[in-house]
């Protein structure tokens, strides 16, 4: 845990902080809202006193409430991974700015983001499914995914009996598996 | 059902045989004897007066017949021996050490579902392999197996190898192009070039022999290099050998130039479509020609049907059996009572585990292999073809089983640094070959006259 | 009301037929939705589209890469993915804490313990659990022989997508030898479910000892000999040397770790940059080769071969007595958290994002994996090589489909 970590994170990025810098373990963790991840991380990419050029995971989250996406950071300046969470993104439509202009390496890692919460990655030149087909109407990894909707609606979909007892319109919309507030 | 019908269901595999079989065998017989008394003597005097013929049709039909054996023998040799090299077993099963399984190979492949593929233009798709079969097994008729076995000595022997084993390479475009399929042409496109590119170092290294031996017929060739085995044209050739060899290799699609039918990489090159017999022939094309390359480098290299050493004696056989009469029948009879009994008594001497029954069938075994080694050491004397055969045959696995080894050790190099070799270095360095050979002949010529 | 099933047909339009040739183009039945589509789905002069599709002999698993041609060069290529898919990170939020490790296992099945390495780490940082040393050694022991297993393999696959077909079986002697050796200390021989939260399932037992011992006393000669075939090949050289080339500052960029990274010159390895378990107690080099070309990658892993076999030495002769797993309540419920750990695998790095709500089944569980970014900068590496190369560089990143689909 490296105090003084939060304190510089704290007194460079303190406007955009929407909570706490939170640290456990050898995580230091900070909330940005969605408009502010392509200056904070850069910013982190490239003044000398952060220089956190890795980027170690690029994460979608689905808290139930909102959506976030998640950004792990390591850099030789901190003894913590450096978790960014870009807060706060609608269920209905959640957007954030790309990061593919510091790391084209992101670029597959915001295409699952997108195949399996919907988030769209304002900037990425190749923002399409990866893991599911390209004609694909949900996306799975939602706390409202409803597997036999899902599979009623697929091109294999209705054939197996379990398919067929849920009527794909009656299938509740708003049905959400869990939520959680961490 | 009716009786018969039952009846015949009941029968084993064998009884259908002989119930089906046998009569069969007896009006054949019949037939055949039949028509040999009442046409036998006008077909013998048709065929006396053309025996050129007669024995070109023989020649030809035991090359064809040889061909397929021959294909099952290297296809069985390649599994073995790159298995052991992969510290595996490999072909266990089937037959004694798994030797039938290249026959089971040749039987599965006949048994395939035969189709064209949408697009393909059959015409072409069916005819492409038989090219290429066609041009690995026709020049077989130029090559001496043995003094006098030969299809053809044609006194533009060597010519009409290069140009006959040429063709091969419009089989593999053919097959490319016709299958309608992206990976085909690929294979069929670098086949093709690979062939054209090597066929150059090819012909250029084998100039030096043909200039050594003033001669272009293949028997010549082979004749010339009798004697002592420093006759033979590799230690005055060895450039020119090594060229030979790299550039068959890749006129053959062999490791490491195997490019064509890379399984890693495009899946079966041209052969991606071909399915059952028609891929069957593609196959056995390739493992006939390894048996061509590795007979002409034989023939031109190491001596072809001849001994490293000369033949030192002149041995005619001035038996005839015929003077015997009786005593013939008596040898018959006696002689293999007298070796089992002589190689059986220091069987029995040897150890006191070994009983009297045991050491006899063992003075039995030896005694049949005693008979063998005899006769082939008569065979091999008096017969020169025999002697030939066997070092033609020798020297020829052996070359084969250099292919093979080279398969199991190396990777395969990419097109263009095959091209490049090719083009950059064995084609100058192969008329190098040329131009001092030449120079050494005109040199040495005008020392000794 | 009957759902009828969905079939096939020439009237639907997923499929691209062209009716007259019957032939099947490799491309999208939708106007490209990307520029990046856009850009590679439209053929320049001479061009054309070559599927490397999901069954071939060479692509690590079941791979759809779709290349462009202009003759034999490989101008571009777009990897499709997804036929592995399983939908692991779904799964486990259904599942308990100790049956999420489970589902880790297949992602990267040569390597399976690194899979399982970093969800219970993560784990475990979230229940604030301290593992016993004896397991911690333990860990750092099979996993260590997991990485030699998993080079093996790669040194195999990449001479057998050159054409090479003894190495491979070769290399699977090796192989063979450490799974079984792993076999019998966590019963199975490839995906060992053998790591838990807090500990490990099972204490070292004499059959493990005695062949780990026998093979130790073999491996480096054996490893040796069966490396010159390779190293020392002409063909196998020439092929590899120059060929997909990448530099540090691409390399950073495109987020490479492990061997991928180290080849070209950044000495980054997390058990030195942010170390777990007792590796800061261990003595081990970073190999490291600054030309990053397929030989520097193939050589590179060989190099981690002998690292490894030091630090199985230290493990063997530093091994700690006690228990091998902390004693814990059958029924784990972390108070609400976050948690991330990382691992270095014999890919490169392996990282688990934990969340936890306060139940028992974990809220979402985040698994990143090495192959996976490493097949983005396969089309880097590309442009200008044939497509005999294209296996050649595949092989050298050294990809497994199970990780890269999750």
């Amino acid at each position: 845990m490296d105090r003084q970590f939060k304190e510089r994170l704290e007194t460079r990025f303190g406007e955009r902080l929407t909570g706490l810098i939170r640290q456990r373990h050898d995580e230091t963790e900070m909330r940005i809202g969605a408009g502010d991840v392509v200056p904070v991380l850069t910013a982190l990419h490239d003044e000398p006193e952060f220089r956190f050029q890795f980027l170690s995971d690029l994460a979608g989250v689905d808290t139930g409430e909102v959506m976030q996406v998640v950004y792990h950071l390591w850099s030789e300046t901190s003894a913590d991974w450096l978790r960014v969470t870009a807060d706060g993104l609608s269920r209905d439509d959640p957007r954030v700015p790309s990061v593919t202009s510091l790391w084209k390496g992101a670029e597959w890692m915001e295409r699952e983001a997108y195949d399996m919460f919907g988030i769209t990655f304002e900037g990425n030149r190749d923002l399409r499914r990866i893991y599911m087909p390209p004609d694909y109407q949900s996306f799975p990894l939602r706390k409202d995914f409803f597997l036999p909707d899902d599979a009623a609606r697929s091109p294999g979909g209705g054939v197996r009996p379990m398919e067929r007892t849920h009527d794909p319109r009656n299938a509740p919309t708003t049905a959400l598996v869990r939520r959680t507030t961490a | 059902m009716t009786v018969v019908g039952r009846s015949w269901n009941r029968l084993t595999v064998p009884g259908k045989l002989i119930f089906a079989g046998l009569p069969i065998l007896l009006v054949m017989t019949v037939g055949l004897i039949v028509a040999v008394i009442l046409l036998g003597g006008p077909v013998l005097d048709v065929l006396s007066d053309n025996v050129p013929i007669l024995r070109f049709v023989v020649a030809i039909t035991a090359i064809l017949l040889i061909t397929i054996p021959t294909a099952f023998l290297i296809i069985y040799m390649e599994m073995k021996i790159i298995a052991l090299m992969n510290l595996r077993i490999g072909p266990d099963r089937v037959g004694p050490g798994g030797s039938l399984l290249s026959v089971v190979h040749g039987l599965k492949v006949l048994m395939k579902e035969d189709f064209t593929p949408t697009g393909a233009d059959p015409i072409v798709f069916t005819w492409a392999p038989v090219v290429t079969y066609l041009a690995a097994v026709m020049t077989l008729l130029v090559i001496p197996f043995a003094p006098g076995f030969f299809g053809q000595d044609l006194n533009i022997g060597l010519l009409y190898f290069f140009a006959i084993g040429g063709l091969s390479v419009v089989g593999l475009l053919m097959a490319g192009w016709s299958s309608y399929n992206k990976y085909s042409l690929l294979g069929g496109l670098r086949a093709a070039a690979q062939v054209i590119s090597y066929e150059i170092p090819l012909t250029l290294s084998v100039v030096g022999v043909i200039l050594l031996a003033g001669t272009l017929s293949l028997n010549q060739i082979v004749l010339n290099q009798g004697g002592w085995f420093s006759n033979w044209y590799v230690f005055q050739q060895p450039l020119g050998f090594l060229i030979f060899f790299i550039a068959a290799t890749a006129e053959a699609n062999r490791t490491p130039f195997d490019l064509t039918e890379a399984d890693s990489e495009i899946v079966a090159g041209f052969a991606t479509e071909y399915s059952g017999m028609r891929f069957g022939f593609f196959f056995f094309a390739e493992y006939v020609n390894v048996f061509i390359i590795s007979a002409l480098t034989v023939t031109l290299f190491m001596g072809g049907w001849n001994a490293p050493f000369p033949w030192p004696w002149d041995i005619t056989l001035a038996l005839d059996p015929g003077q015997l009469g009786v005593m013939l029948l008596i040898l018959v009879a006696v002689v293999p009572l007298i070796l089992t009994v002589a190689f059986a008594a220091p069987l029995w001497m040897i150890s006191a585990r070994i009983k009297g029954w045991q050491a006899l069938l063992g003075g039995f075994v030896l005694a049949n292999l005693f008979v063998v080694a005899v006769i082939g050491a008569v065979a091999y004397v008096g017969l020169d073809w025999v002697a030939g055969l066997l070092w033609f045959l020798g020297k020829t696995y052996a070359f084969v089983f250099l292919f093979v080894w080279m398969r199991g050790t190396l990777p395969r190099v990419r097109i263009d640094q095959l091209m490049d070799f090719a083009w950059k270095w064995l084609l100058p360095v192969s008329l190098l070959n040329l131009f001092v050979t030449a120079a050494a002949i005109v040199i040495v010529d005008s020392v000794k006259s | 009301m009957p759902i009828e099933p969905a079939h096939q047909s020439a009237d639907d339009p997923r499929v691209t037929l062209d009716r007259e040739l019957g032939v099947f183009e490799p491309v999208p039945p939708y106007p490209p939705r990307t520029e990046r589509e856009a850009e590679f789905y439209t053929l320049g002069d001479g061009e054309m589209f070559i599927n490397m599709g999901p069954q071939h002999p060479s692509t690590h698993g079941v791979l759809r890469v779709v290349l462009k041609l202009d003759g034999e060069k490989v101008v571009d290529l777009d990897p499709v993915l997804g036929y592995l898919h399983r939908g692991v990170e779904k799964l486990c939020e259904n599942a308990d804490y100790h049956q999420a490790i489970c589902y880790t296992d297949p992602l990267e099945y040569v390597s399976s313990l690194f899979n399982e390495w970093a969800p219970v780490l993560a784990f475990e940082k979230l229940m604030d659990v301290q593992v016993p040393r004896r397991a911690e050694y333990i860990r750092v022991l099979s996993s260590e022989l997991n990485r030699i297993a998993s080079h093996a393999l790669f040194l195999g696959w990449m001479a057998l997508d050159l054409g090479g077909l003894t190495p491979i079986l070769w290399s699977f002697i090796e192989r063979d030898e450490i799974v079984d050796m792993l076999a019998s200390l966590t019963g199975q021989r490839m995906l060992f479910n053998y790591f838990r939260i807090g500990g490990v399932n099972g204490d070292l037992n004499h059959d493990f000892m005695s062949r780990l011992g026998d093979w130790m006393s073999r491996a480096t000669v054996q490893i040796e000999s069966g490396n010159a075939l390779l190293n020392e090949n002409e063909i196998f050289v020439r092929r590899m040397r120059g060929l997909g080339t990448i530099d540090t500052a691409t390399a950073l960029r495109m987020v490479m770790t492990g061997p991928n990274l180290r080849a070209t010159g950044v000495p980054f390895d997390i058990r030195r940059a942010h170390p777990y378990s007792v590796f800061p107690e261990l003595e081990f080099d970073i190999p490291t080769r600054s030309e990053g070309d397929c030989l520097a990658r193939y050589l590179l892993r060989m190099d981690e071969i002998k690292q490894s076999l030091r630090i199985i030495d230290q493990c063997l002769h530093n091994m700690p007595d006690g228990p091998v797993m902390a004693k814990l309540p059958r029924l784990m419920r972390p108070r609400p958290g976050r948690a991330y750990a990382a691992v270095e695998g014999p890919r490169g790095q392996y990282s688990t994002y934990a969340i936890s709500d306060g139940t028992d089944q974990p809220f979402r569980m985040r698994i990143h994996d090495p192959s996976f970014i490493h097949l983005q900068s396969v089309g880097l590496m590309m442009p200008g090589h044939l497509i005999a190369d294209t296996m050649a560089i595949m092989a050298s990143l050294d990809p497994i489909m199970g990780g890269v689909d999750k």
